[in-house]
């Protein structure tokens, strides 16, 4: 009897989710009218084939030369022009050229059949690697840039606040064009290797604040005992100190790192094929803007959503120990 | 340091220490304590007690004179803090145990790391002295799920598994539940019987007259006077600390 009576807050907050709802709604409708009214004609069915593609795999002609199909069109070869190269191809489902065509290096001879990623996706891979590597080289750095924050010594301390103030007080941009240009010319990085770099030294200045709240969060008195009992100062803080205190970053080392995926969307402007770059070069061969930058925010979504239900779940795992 | 007596295991000399802001802590105190002897200090809060007792293993610094245990000079830069401080055991008022730990590794954790002692023999002695102090069904707890009283006697054998040759206690029992004050007590008081050296800052009277040796008064950071208990608490010849045990009398 009693479960079957609700109790009048669980009434009142179905009502709020109503509204939610209702809210959601509204403006979901408010976007569509307005569309409507701008005379713009949208084609979401042009976009998958840019996520996911099915026109299979390219083959390409890897010198000049002519192009020779045998009788039954299974197999393609290729004669050099200026030489006695050959190249035989099979495997294929369509044939773009036709018998005897002089082709030229890197043209489209065939295609085979299949699935590939298309623009987003190998867009989408490059912000989840460049966020990924430059996590790895930020964590570290950040580290040691905490820790030099909390140090008595004043030259690690100052050394550790320069660069913090300085990262947190410059534009990430104008950080990865220095990086791009400047730092990229005189160490001849690649726009990758420039382009984690500026991420991770980015990146590096926030973490170290972070591990700087963690390890001042953890009370004073567990120093004083580990002190107390002979231990050196490096020994307290690894066994100690850090233990405690990187637990207490998680959830902000994860809003971190869901803000370097989003930050990373900057490398776009040195010619790195990022998610976001994917989708500008997307939308010059669609004309659909709208749809491919919809795309690309549930794209991004999609990737910084599944880390923080990740991190969540780790936190809870955490909890329980 | 030829001339010291080798009975002493801790000398201290015109210690002052002034804070920061100005406050005068310590005022020109000097203090003795020989080996297997059981010192008390009591006073009122902000007498200078808890500060004159993280001097002794430098948890504190000093702006004046000379502390020495077992020979060494506590404040000198020149000697080796941490491994004087494996022979000054260290309890806190507020216990301290690592949270992140259970209680067997607490104990183990320092044996360990810094003596570098082979961990089957630590986690032994570890075992025993949780034994000791009556927690050997605990050793598998974090702090956490452990009371009051039953953290800080694991606190106590974590400070013991250095083997010491003193044992400093910053008011261990001021942050407990009523209840459990006596455990803790019971414990100090059997390592007291074996011969411990023992500083024990501390509101308990009781303690103090059962088995301190001597019992010292602190007030605004001097020792006003100092004594064996039965003469220190029924026949004490000075005014301030007559006052102080009558206010605490009183309650």
């Amino acid at each position: 009897m009693s479960s079957s009576a609700k109790k009048p807050t669980d009434r009142v907050s179905w009502v709020w989710h109503g509204v939610y709802a209702l809210v959601i709604l509204a403006i979901g409708a408010s976007l569509y009218f307005a569309s409507k009214r701008i005379d713009y004609s949208w084609h979401w069915e042009r976009l998958p084939e840019y996520v996911i593609s099915t026109e299979g795999e390219e083959i390409r002609a890897s010198f000049d030369g002519f192009v020779e199909i045998s009788e039954d069109g299974k197999t393609l070869t290729m004669t050099e022009m200026k030489g006695s190269g050959r190249e035989t191809f099979s495997g294929f489902s369509q044939v773009l050229v036709g018998q005897g065509d002089l082709v030229f290096q890197n043209d489209v001879l065939a295609r085979k059949p299949g699935i590939r990623p298309g623009p987003l996706l190998i867009g989408l891979w490059l912000t989840l690697k460049i966020s990924a590597i430059s996590l790895v080289f930020a964590l570290p750095l950040g580290l040691i840039a905490g820790l030099g924050r909390v140090a008595r010594n004043p030259a690690a301390r100052n050394l550790a606040t320069t660069y913090v103030e300085i990262i947190r007080g410059t534009p990430l941009l104008v950080q990865i064009f220095i990086f791009y240009f400047f730092i990229g010319t005189v160490l001849q990085l690649s726009a990758f290797t420039a382009g984690v770099a500026a991420l991770s030294v980015f990146t590096g200045a926030y973490v170290a604040e972070i591990v700087r709240a963690g390890i001042e969060g953890v009370a004073r008195g567990q120093m004083e005992a580990a002190r107390s009992l002979g231990m050196s100062y490096p020994q307290s803080m690894r066994y100690v100190i850090l233990p405690q205190a990187l637990r207490k970053t998680l959830p902000p080392l994860t809003g971190q790192f869901i803000n370097l995926i989003k930050d990373s969307s900057l490398v776009s402007v040195m010619a790195l094929t990022d998610l976001t770059k994917a989708g500008r070069e997307v939308v010059s061969s669609t004309f659909s803007p709208f749809e491919v930058w919809f795309s690309v925010a549930i794209l991004y979504l999609l990737l910084t959503g599944s880390l923080s239900l990740l991190v969540r779940r780790l936190e809870k795992r955490l909890a329980h120990d | 340091m030829t001339d010291r007596n080798p009975k002493l295991l801790i000398e201290a000399n015109g210690v002052s220490k002034q804070f920061a802001n100005g406050t005068q802590a310590l005022k020109n105190v000097s203090l003795t304590v020989e080996r297997g002897e059981v010192l008390c200090i009591i006073g009122p809060s902000g007498s200078g007690k808890s500060t004159l007792l993280r001097t002794l293993n430098a948890l504190e610094e000093i702006s004046e004179g000379d502390i020495q245990v077992n020979g060494h000079s506590v404040h000198n830069r020149k000697v080796d803090l941490n491994r004087l401080r494996t022979q000054v055991g260290m309890v806190f008022q507020q216990f301290n145990l690592f949270p992140h730990m259970t209680a067997l590794e607490n104990v183990m954790l320092a044996p360990l790391k810094v003596l570098k002692q082979p961990e089957a023999e630590v986690r032994a002695r570890a075992e025993q002295l949780l034994a000791k102090v009556g927690l050997a069904d605990k050793a598998q707890s974090h702090p956490a799920q452990l009371s009051g009283g039953q953290q800080q006697r694991v606190a106590i054998a974590r400070a013991l598994a250095m083997k010491p040759s003193i044992m400093l206690f910053d008011e261990p029992t001021s942050a407990l539940d009523p209840e459990m004050v006596g455990e803790v007590l019971e414990v100090m008081k059997a390592l007291a019987l074996e011969g411990m050296t023992m500083c024990v800052v501390t509101h308990e009277m009781g303690f103090a007259r059962a088995v301190a040796h001597r019992v010292l008064f602190m007030d605004h950071g001097e020792i006003v006077y100092q004594d064996a208990p039965a003469a220190f608490f029924d026949a004490p010849r000075n005014e301030r600390l007559k006052t102080f045990l009558g206010q605490i009398l009183k309650n």
